[in-house]
């Protein structure tokens, strides 16, 4: 007997037997059966041909832009939308010291698409343009998002020795980087030791938006000034 | 005589207007001092079975990441008096609250490491909600609601899938239910009926807004609320108790005793349970063999799984309009 | 503030992004786009949130649903909600310290009693010096109390529990002046009268009295006096903030009180109290003087920066002056209000004849709003006042 998989599931609904699927992200298992534990779409990743292994049922956090392009199931549903380990993040620095950059995660991104569909749920525009970034002020807002570190030695790969903070990253730009570990309560590890991570945008000291001209230079189009950091390596 | 209102104590505070330094007094009606009461005292129209109906909502506050609204539909007594008023004074009243869901964000500095999900409820009355004005201060009341909510919640919730992150549950009660008839003085059995209701309405609403913010549960947790009602108009003295589902407490004459659970159908599990009054000495009807608990109990969760119907429904329509854009 | 994301627009940023994280990194920037379409594509310049700099969120407004209130509202403007419920409660002069060294001292209560006088023959024409005597005795009584909370988890950044915010304070003491400076409520529907008696007792009494001649004169006269106040509890609970809370709040609170009921009350002279009748049919609506609309504006420039760079540039005054670079937004969504250094509030009424009458008018931060844009934007929250009458009307 074999009931059609709902298209759509809500918490708490029943959608198989776990002898005959793998439970994926948005499910969990409850007495031998798979069950919805969020709301939305469901999706049958099919089993890689010629092996032993089942296919694995999920529940999508992500409602498909088309409903009718179903092929998102390329795309991998994490379990959450936090940061994970390998989670590509794009950061505000907030604070540059001797030993370590601090960082406020704006965006996680996934690690691998770049697909522009593909963003988390809560990250639509009717909901950024309804929310202030920044109700009250400023330490409110790093309050509601994610902190985390870069370390001195996690900001480049080569001549690791000769990394000065300051001319890697100023206060205010924005980095594009790789979580490494979750780190401990307050703050998550991220690095920038690869060629397409580092810094992204940045202002100039005369308040202009810079463009980068080296892996570690950029420059201010107005003044004609060029300012140090760990600059990622543009598409 | 009567007992006069006391001048409601005004807390002189600085980032709020105060009323006059003098304080204010409720008003008091005339009829109120009659013996006997203006008007008759409101009287149930459901079956003992059957609910109210749940208004349920959810997503309809963009900047949380989730978020629902609930009402319960006025009983017929004060649907009567909305539709053709003539006193003033409410007959019922009939639940109606905000709910959002902030998060998952990070936890404040000042927290342990924690690998779960960390839940915090606020619940809080507008100054207006009930008969007698509340306080802008959350009182006992309003924080004993928040923890049992939060105990309803988190056994429904998967925390472990949202390592050090934290969510922020606000209800705000636009409208609350009343613990007695109005013109009824508080007697023995006397408790405050009327939020055993409302944390019913609470723990429904918050699960959609949960659902609605995408966080995972094992199931959609529903409220419900049974009672043991005397209504002496039966005339018949040795009657024995009734339990009545959903009951609102405007239209009994004295609740003996009341329950309250957080129910989850698909698993049959009930993650909260709040039981009130003297049950162990209410004998049932002839040949009914349970408890007065095991009445109450099972009356709640029916009226849960009742509510469980209308939440599920709720979340789905969400859902769909989500999936299939207009 | 958002300004260290200021950036020219002729600088693309380097990656491509899709819109929602382009929104989230670059708010100014992302912002200034929409506002400045290419100029070879001769689109309009339309705001992120799809609407045109001077148009206002849909408005709709519902009164009356909330049980224990005399008056209640819920006002939505696009996705910022506000309910207002207004309790009334009573305040007994005799419990007022000072009322009775007030009723000693002759020269207020000769101005009560010209008060009493003319609380009789209430004339449909407002009299000055009434309105002087009631923006005293709601002011000096304290007998309007609005409070706005935003502690609902209406937006994050908001944590509920704690004391009110600043934002919170602020507006509820921008409503509380504008219910004083507006007038909105007459003193005379809060105040409960009490004629001593009687005729009864008098007429007997009348002869003796004349006899004993002048002995007191005051209780002879009888007076009427006020026993006792209305005070209305005028709370605000913000559930869902998507910007601007001000015009929510306010037309939250105008038709809470359009809606509110008082019930008909007496001095009851063997409880020594005030007392109430329930019925509907004896309880007064207030009456409110005019309609107050608010409307709010904030501005938003292309190059923010300007104002706090060192070397300021000279042609930015110019540059301003042609209405480049700039844009005033009406009703901006959290969004804008976030973007924005300069803020316009206006509140106005219109008089039968359609004269418009400004009631407030309030622009803080900032040098851009000149004159001639104030004008322009009284004539903007005048049509805005057609508009939130025909709202009003509705509920």
């Amino acid at each position: 007997m074999t009931t059609p998989l709902p298209q759509v599931a809500i918490p708490g609904q029943c959608l198989g037997s776990a002898s005959k699927y793998t439970a994926g992200p948005g499910t969990h298992i409850q007495q031998s059966n798979i069950y919805a534990s969020i709301a939305g779409p469901v999706i049958l990743d099919p089993a890689q041909p010629n092996t032993q292994t089942k296919s694995t049922l999920r529940v999508s956090r992500t409602i498909p832009a088309k409903p009718h392009l179903a092929s998102t199931s390329k795309l991998k549903d994490r379990y959450n939308t936090l940061p994970a380990v390998n989670s590509i993040v794009l950061a505000r620095v907030t604070r540059v010291q001797k030993r370590q950059a601090t960082v406020s995660i704006l965006v996680v991104l996934d690690e691998d698409s770049l697909d522009p569909a593909q963003t988390s749920d809560n990250d639509n525009i009717a909901s950024i343009l309804t929310s202030a970034a920044n109700p009250e002020n400023h330490s409110t807002t790093d309050e509601l998002r994610f902190q985390a570190l870069i370390r001195k030695e996690d900001v480049r790969a080569v001549e690791k020795d000769r990394v000065v903070m300051d001319e890697m990253f100023r206060v205010g730009d924005i980095v594009r980087g790789s979580v490494i570990s979750l780190g401990d309560q307050s703050f998550y590890y991220i690095t920038t030791s690869r060629n397409d991570l580092g810094v992204v945008m940045a202002r100039s000291e005369g308040g202009n938006m810079m463009f980068p001209v080296s892996w570690k230079e950029m420059r201010d189009p107005i003044t004609n000034a060029s300012e140090l950091r760990k600059v990622a390596r543009p598409y | 005589m009567l007992e006069l209102p006391t001048i409601q104590d005004t807390m002189n505070d600085r980032r709020r207007i105060n009323g006059p330094a003098e304080g204010t007094r409720p008003p008091v009606y005339a009829s109120h001092l009659k013996s006997g009461g203006a008007t008759d005292r409101a009287q149930r129209q459901r079956e003992p079975t059957d609910l109210r109906k749940i208004f349920l909502k959810t997503g309809l506050i963009p900047s949380a990441s989730g978020s629902s609204y609930l009402e319960f539909a006025p009983s017929s007594s004060l649907a009567n008096a909305r539709s053709n008023p003539k006193s003033l004074i409410p007959p019922s009243s009939a639940l109606k609250l905000s709910c959002t869901v902030h998060g998952p964000k990070p936890l404040p500095r000042s927290a342990a490491f924690s690998p779960n999900l960390v839940l915090t409820t606020h619940v809080k009355y507008a100054p207006f909600a009930a008969r007698k004005r509340k306080g802008h201060i959350r009182d006992a009341s309003e924080r004993d609601l928040g923890v049992h909510l939060e105990t309803a919640l988190r056994g429904a919730i998967i925390a472990e899938r949202w390592p050090k992150s934290g969510i922020d549950l606000t209800i705000t009660i636009l409208e609350a239910e009343d613990d007695r008839w109005w013109a009824d003085a508080p007697d023995l059995h006397d408790a405050s009926w009327g939020m055993m209701n409302v944390l019913a309405g609470c723990i429904t609403a918050a699960s959609a807004a949960i659902a609605d913010a995408h966080i995972d549960c094992l199931d959609l947790v529903s409220g419900g609320v049974a009672a043991l009602v005397s209504d002496d108009s039966t005339e018949d003295s040795a009657a024995a108790p009734r339990l009545m589902l959903d009951a609102d407490p405007a239209e009994h004459r004295s609740i003996m005793a009341a329950c309250v659970v957080a129910y989850m159908p698909a698993r049959d599990e009930i993650t909260e349970l709040w039981l009130k009054g003297e049950s162990s000495k209410i004998a049932l009807e002839k040949g009914d063999q349970r408890s007065a608990h095991e009445a109450l109990i099972d009356g709640a969760v029916d009226a849960a799984r009742g509510a469980h119907s209308v939440l599920s429904e709720a979340v789905r329509e969400t859902m769909l309009r989500a999936v299939t854009p207009l | 503030m958002a300004s260290t994301s200021n950036e020219a627009p002729a600088v693309p940023p380097s990656l491509s992004l899709p819109p929602s994280q382009f929104a989230r990194l670059q708010p100014h920037a992302y912002l200034l786009a929409h506002l400045s379409p290419p100029a070879a594509t001769n689109q309009p310049s339309i705001r992120a949130n799809g609407r045109e700099p001077l148009q206002f969120r849909t408005t709709s407004a519902n009164c009356g649903s909330l049980t224990h209130t005399n008056g209640s509202a819920v006002v939505r403007i696009g996705d910022t909600a506000a309910v207002c419920g207004v309790r009334a409660e009573l305040l007994h002069t005799d419990d007022i310290a000072s009322w009775s060294v007030a009723r000693t001292s002759s020269a207020s209560t000769n101005k009560r009693q010209r008060l009493a006088e003319l609380g009789e023959d209430v004339t449909e024409e407002d009299n000055e010096d009434e309105d002087d005597q009631d923006r005293a005795h709601i002011e000096d009584l304290s007998l309007l109390v609005p409070n706005l909370s935003l502690s609902t988890g209406c937006a994050p950044g908001y944590l509920p529990g704690a004391p009110p915010s600043t934002t919170a304070q602020s507006i509820s003491h921008e409503i509380l002046s504008l219910l004083h400076s507006s007038r909105l409520v007459k003193a005379d529907d809060l105040r409960i009268w009490y004629q001593p008696p009687n005729l009864g007792p008098e007429d007997e009494q009348m002869d003796v009295d004349e006899g004993a001649g002048k002995k007191a004169e005051t209780e002879e006269q009888k007076p009427r006096e006020i026993k006792a106040y209305w005070v209305l509890y005028i709370d605000i609970m913000i559930i869902s903030l998507a910007g601007n809370p001000f015009d929510a709040a306010w037309a939250s609170v105008v038709a809470a009180l359009r809606d509110t009921k008082l019930p008909n009350a007496w001095w009851d002279v063997d409880n020594e109290t005030v007392l109430c009748s329930d019925d509907v049919s004896e309880a007064h609506k207030l009456t409110l003087r005019g309609l107050p609309v608010a409307s709010s504006f904030c501005v938003f420039e292309a190059d923010a920066a300007a104002g706090w760079r060192a070397k300021p540039i000279p042609n930015a005054q110019q540059q301003k002056k042609d209405g480049k670079g700039r844009w005033i937004l009406a009703d901006p969504d959290g969004y804008e209000d976030n973007l924005a250094h300069e803020r316009v509030s206006i509140v106005v009424d219109k008089e039968k004849n359609g004269k418009t009458v400004i009631l407030k008018m309030e622009k803080v931060g900032g040098w851009t709003i000149d004159t001639e844009d104030l004008r322009r934007l009284v004539d903007v929250s005048s049509k805005r006042w057609d508009e939130m009458k025909q709202i009003f009307d509705q509920c």
